[in-house]
């Protein structure tokens, strides 16, 4: 399988970065994404030429480092699936596929693909924890939750941070992000305590990391891999109000 | 962030309900000639003197205006969150057109607007233009008004034609409306959704054939 990369090129945060092409021969439709990049790279080794910088771990889907913007979908063609589940036999032989890195102010391109997204892990740090005491793992019954709660905190909880939403929402809202995380917390006993300020303070460093207004779109929910929905941003500001009037 | 979305969303819904309101209105254009002018007119000129609706006009104005003024900053500040945009975007599979150009669609929209308000409000209100006279019964002739400028085609034209980006503006930004308002409950969107692109091809078709029924009258 051949096909023709056309790959964001950018040294660092102040170059001003460039498409390139690259011809790749000899994939085959088993390889994942990642692993035709890697090829690529290998040849690029062998040229002499300086590799693509791009980021992943887990390669299966469960840490959230690999997005990358291609040809105009976050993570690819397919809906909610991760980059590194992504496989060349979603291409055809002959195909131009573009990569971009996400997009968004407060996503700064690091170096060709990799963005810097720590600006989800400082909304976190304002109150994507609880304060309670945790100690050992609990006897699980000692805390009463019913399945419909405990369904929902999960489904919540299972964000992994990736930024597809973030980087296929035209306005880079965060909303999908956070409204994922502060439900997931606000809607278990152990996040009741601060669930207010969890609100005001996750929502305000959101505001303040430069992400735009959330315009209901729709695109993230069917960018996020982990399939998080939309209705998590209308219970948001349903928290927000509420956390308003209470304080 | 969502004191200013609710701005938006707030003035929306209140001009949702105006609508309603206004095309019922309207749909007295639809009757035959002689009983639809006194009607009209008639209506009109209840409106025109009634304290209440002074109150509803002055909110009106009002939710036009912050509705426009918050779009605006909020379609601002999202640009800016957005500086680069990308070569390649096939925002069309995972989102509609109209959510991703709400702002270009009200911009549609308030032309229209404008062009209504010179039309209409202008003339009958502040008397710039041609004077409007009188029906047979005493009042105001507005129905007048509506007639002759519905004799032009482009007029008639103008006001079909805008009513398409009235009806998709409508259609988003009223479900759009209640998930900013904070409304979640799952079924209950998804009706919404259903209520609203039903609301939107209502206005849409009911404001867009009364100038074609009047011009072919
Ligand atoms: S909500 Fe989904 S798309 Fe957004 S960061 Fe979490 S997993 Fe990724
Ligand atoms: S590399 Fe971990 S999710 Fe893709």
């Amino acid at each position: 399988m051949k096909v023709t990369f056309q790959i964001w090129r950018q040294d660092g945060p102040t170059d001003k970065g460039r498409l390139k092409d690259y011809e790749v021969d000899g994939l085959t439709e088993d390889m994942s994404f990642l692993e035709a990049l890697d090829h690529l790279n290998e040849l690029l080794v062998l040229k002499n030429e300086k590799v693509i910088a791009y980021e992943y771990d887990c390669r299966e889907g469960i840490c959230g480092q690999c997005g990358i913007f291609i040809n105009g979908r976050a993570h690819g063609p397919h809906a909610n699936m991760t980059t590194c589940q992504l496989h060349m036999r979603s291409f055809n032989d002959g195909d131009t596929i573009v990569v971009e890195p996400w997009r968004a102010q407060a996503f700064p391109v690091v170096k060709d693909l990799i963005v810097d997204r720590s600006a989800l892990d400082r909304i976190i740090e304002q109150g994507g924890y609880i304060s309670a005491k945790t100690g050992t793992a609990p006897e699980a019954n000692s805390i009463p939750i019913g399945k419909d709660v405990a369904d929902k905190a999960m489904d919540a909880a299972a964000c992994i941070g990736c930024g597809a939403c973030v980087a296929t929402c035209k306005n880079a809202s965060a909303a999908l992000f956070t409204s994922a995380k502060i439900n997931h917390l606000n809607s278990l006993p152990q996040g009741k305590p601060e669930q207010h300020r969890r609100v005001l303070e996750m929502t305000k460093q959101m505001a303040y990391e430069g992400f735009g207004h959330c315009t209901f779109t729709g695109a993230c929910e069917v960018e996020c891999p982990e399939g998080i929905s939309i209705v998590n941003i209308a219970e948001l500001n349903a928290r927000i109000l509420k956390a308003r009037l209470l304080g | 962030m969502f004191l200013r979305k609710s701005i938006i969303a707030t003035s929306g819904l209140f001009l949702c309900l105006f609508l309603i309101v206004h095309l019922s209105a309207n749909f007295i254009l639809l009757l035959p000639e002689e009983v639809a002018r006194e009607a009209y007119n008639g209506y009109s000129t209840t409106l025109r003197e009634s304290p209440v609706i002074k109150v509803v006009a002055y909110a009106l104005y009002a939710s036009i205006f912050f509705h426009v003024l918050y779009g605006i900053i909020v379609t601002y500040k999202n640009r800016k969150a957005k500086p680069h945009r990308y070569v390649v975007n096939r925002s069309q599979e995972n989102s509609t057109w109209t959510s991703q150009n709400m702002g270009l669609i009200g911009m549609f929209i308030l032309l229209f607007i404008v062009v209504h308000l010179a039309n209409f409000w202008a003339r009958v209100k502040l008397g710039i233009g041609a004077p409007v006279g009188l029906d047979s019964a005493g009042n105001v002739d507005v129905y007048e008004v509506t007639y002759s400028l519905f004799q032009n085609i482009y007029f008639v034209l103008f006001y079909t034609l805008l009513m398409i980006p009235l009806g998709w503006h409508l259609d988003h930004g009223l479900k759009s409306a209640f998930k900013t308002l904070g409304f979640y409950h799952k079924k209950g969107l998804a009706v919404v959704s259903k209520i609203s692109l039903i609301y939107a091809t209502i206005m849409s078709v009911g404001f867009g054939i009364i100038p074609l029924v009047v011009y072919f009258k």
